[in-house]
């Protein structure tokens, strides 16, 4: 109980710097809209990022409570706040936690084609919270007769990642844009608890008082990188960080996506993410529990002739009914797959701007649109729907602004610009800006950030 | 030279209206959680010829005992305020039964002992709970055994090693744990 509130705490403290990549997708030819859409139109001949600087993003988010539910300062005490926080929590509600930050990203032209790649790391976690689990451990299960604990509640992914990539965009023809993007993955670090089955009951006895069950159970918790050879805890952070860069846990993926002008200015774009995976093979330390058991507890014999141990027969069955099981095998983890869509209509002020094969392109300085905005996560995929608004003020400075609605909010308003003085461009977004009034009660925040070098 | 002034105002907007509430995390010091866990413990259904010997001398009492390894976590007795043992006993037999149960440590001494407990003859629903404090007997997490004695009291008249009758005994402990930060 008190390492899942110690794990809360800090990812809660951690929330106010975020970010929310619906702003960035499609935006004003940034080099990164290239990591959220491949098939996103370039114009420019070549671009390199500030390394280190070129693209950091955060993004947290908790439903079901915020930091002011427990820790305001007012006259309600915090055995009360916390068993009401715990009261009103659901099993669909969760905490994450992302963060980007690019190490070198670069791009060129050949011909038609534009090719970009780079390396950045990531570090990706979601936990739901185990409703039942925290219930048992919390209360107990004396006032809980005939409830069934379920452990299929568990549930938790947490990676940190390098990814080296490569992505050509190609226009296809006057309407259409086509990217694909190659990505090697390498894992410093994977946990995840996924796919658990099995409950715990306590029921009136027959022979007993009480009996209690622990049916169809099923827990599975794999680690890579967490633990190594020596059976001990990896505390080093230059042995993640060395690891984000072709370690032993390698995995393949791939990014599509396009753009396509239904007229001069409908525009359809979407993308596919992330769809890939990583195959986990050293410092592996799993653990697995298998089976069903019951027990109405200890049934003295009476039996002078045959003294029985009976705590280690009861022991002993447990063992055999519900083995636990540590080993090292490899696994497979897959990549948070995300899916793009959007549709957007440009109007306003026509204006021009010039292209990387000196021809100019007329633009419009105004557009409005909806995005649709998907992540496949262990429970169930997260929706995010956003509409926007984005105003070219000059032909250097852009700017967008979103309303979006998701699991975590329905009233998330962000900002972004773009801005390019010279050959140098600065961009950053700030997502649910609304709740920058009181960062405290904010159950979700994001920001991204960066700085490119651009060539027309 | 635009882009510096917006850029600028941007910036200054959010650093102006971003702020946040207090927030007084030691509030966490007052914490208590308090868990009641409910387990069931022995059971055992006697009948007479259990009472006699294998070369058929009767017996008065028999006993039996068993290991209990729950007290030997640390990390859960520290938390432990308060114990309950309930027991559910039907005594078929036609005399009264006395229960006794004593804890017992590593070295097989006597740390705890019920108050005895005597069931009338015919008695199908006797019930008994015991309270245990930790803060009054903090040895009793030092429990490592659990012996019980079935003693039967003189009826003057002797046990049919024949009778179908049955003592029957329950049992369940509610251990109530408070832990804070």
């Amino acid at each position: 109980m008190k390492n899942i509130l110690f794990f809360l705490l800090i990812l809660s403290i951690a929330k106010g710097i975020g970010q929310n990549k619906q702003v960035l997708y499609n935006f004003a030819e940034l080099p990164q809209t290239l990591l959220s859409n491949p098939g996103t139109e370039v114009k420019y001949k070549s671009h390199f990022g500030v390394p280190l600087f070129s693209g950091f993003s955060m993004d947290f988010g908790s439903s079901g409570f915020v930091l002011t539910d427990l820790f305001s300062i007012d006259n309600n005490n915090i055995n009360d706040k916390i068993s009401f926080v715990l009261n009103n929590l659901t099993t669909k509600d969760f905490v994450k936690f992302n963060s980007q930050r690019e190490i070198i990203t670069a791009g060129f032209r050949v011909d038609d084609a534009y090719v970009s790649f780079g390396f950045y790391k990531e570090i990706d976690a979601i936990v739901y919270y185990p409703k039942d689990v925290i219930t048992l451990l919390n209360e107990g299960n004396a006032a809980y007769l005939n409830k069934r604990f379920r452990f299929s509640q568990l549930l938790y992914k947490a990676d940190i990642v390098g990814v080296i990539h490569a992505g050509i965009t190609k226009k296809v023809s006057k309407k259409l844009t086509m990217g694909g993007r190659f990505k090697i993955y390498s894992s410093a670090l994977n946990t995840e608890s996924i796919g658990n089955t099995g409950t715990f009951t306590t029921t009136e006895g027959t022979d007993n008082i009480y009996k209690h069950y622990l049916n169809n159970i099923n827990i599975n918790i794999k680690s890579s990188g967490l633990v190594g050879v020596d059976d001990e805890f990896i505390d080093q952070p230059s042995a993640y960080l060395n690891n984000t860069f072709l370690g032993d846990n390698l995995g393949v993926g791939f990014d599509v996506g396009a753009t396509y002008h239904i007229t001069p200015q409908l525009e359809f774009s979407g993308s596919i993410l992330d769809f890939g995976f990583v195959h986990h093979k050293k410092n592996i330390k799993n653990f697995t529990a298998v089976g069903s058991f019951f027990t109405e507890g200890i049934n003295l014999q009476y039996d002078s002739n045959n003294p029985k141990n009976y705590w280690q027969e009861l022991s002993d069955n447990f063992e055999e009914q519900i083995p636990a099981n540590g080993n090292g095998d490899s696994y497979i983890s897959w990549r948070p797959t995300k899916l793009n869509a959007a549709m957007k209509y440009s109007f306003g002020e026509k204006r021009s701007e010039i292209c990387y094969d000196d021809t100019y392109k007329i633009f419009y300085t105004d557009a409005v649109g909806v995005q649709l905005y998907s992540v496949f996560r262990p429970l169930s995929p997260q929706l995010a729907f956003t509409a926007f608004y984005q105003k070219s003020i000059t032909n250097k400075f852009h700017t967008k602004l979103t309303y979006t609605a998701d699991d975590l909010s329905y009233h998330n308003i962000g900002a972004g610009f773009s801005a390019q003085y010279g050959k140098v461009n600065l961009y950053g977004m700030l997502d649910n800006i609304l709740e920058y009034t009181n960062l405290s009660s904010a159950n979700s925040l994001s920001f991204q950030l960066g700085m490119n070098v651009i060539f027309n | 030279m635009k882009f510096p002034n917006y850029t600028s105002i941007l910036i200054c907007f959010f650093v102006l209206t971003s702020c946040y509430e207090s927030l007084d995390f030691k509030q966490l010091d007052n914490f208590v959680s308090k868990q009641d866990f409910t387990l069931a413990l022995n059971y055992f259904s006697l009948v007479p010829s259990q009472f006699f010997s294998s070369s058929g001398v009767p017996e008065s009492q028999i006993s039996d005992i068993t290991n209990i390894e729950i007290f030997q976590n640390e990390n859960l007795i520290i938390d432990i305020v308060k114990i309950d043992f309930n027991t559910a006993i039907k005594n078929g037999f036609d005399r009264d039964i006395t229960i006794t149960v004593e804890f017992l440590n590593n070295e097989n001494a006597v740390i705890y002992t019920f108050t005895p407990t005597s069931i009338a003859s015919k008695d199908l629903n006797y019930r008994y709970l015991e309270e245990i404090e930790i803060a009054s007997n903090p040895d009793i997490v030092n429990t490592s055994k659990v012996k019980i004695t079935v003693s039967l009291e003189n009826s003057g008249t002797p046990l049919n090693l024949n009778d179908i009758a049955k003592f029957e005994f329950k049992s369940s402990m509610t251990v109530y744990v408070e832990s804070s930060f």
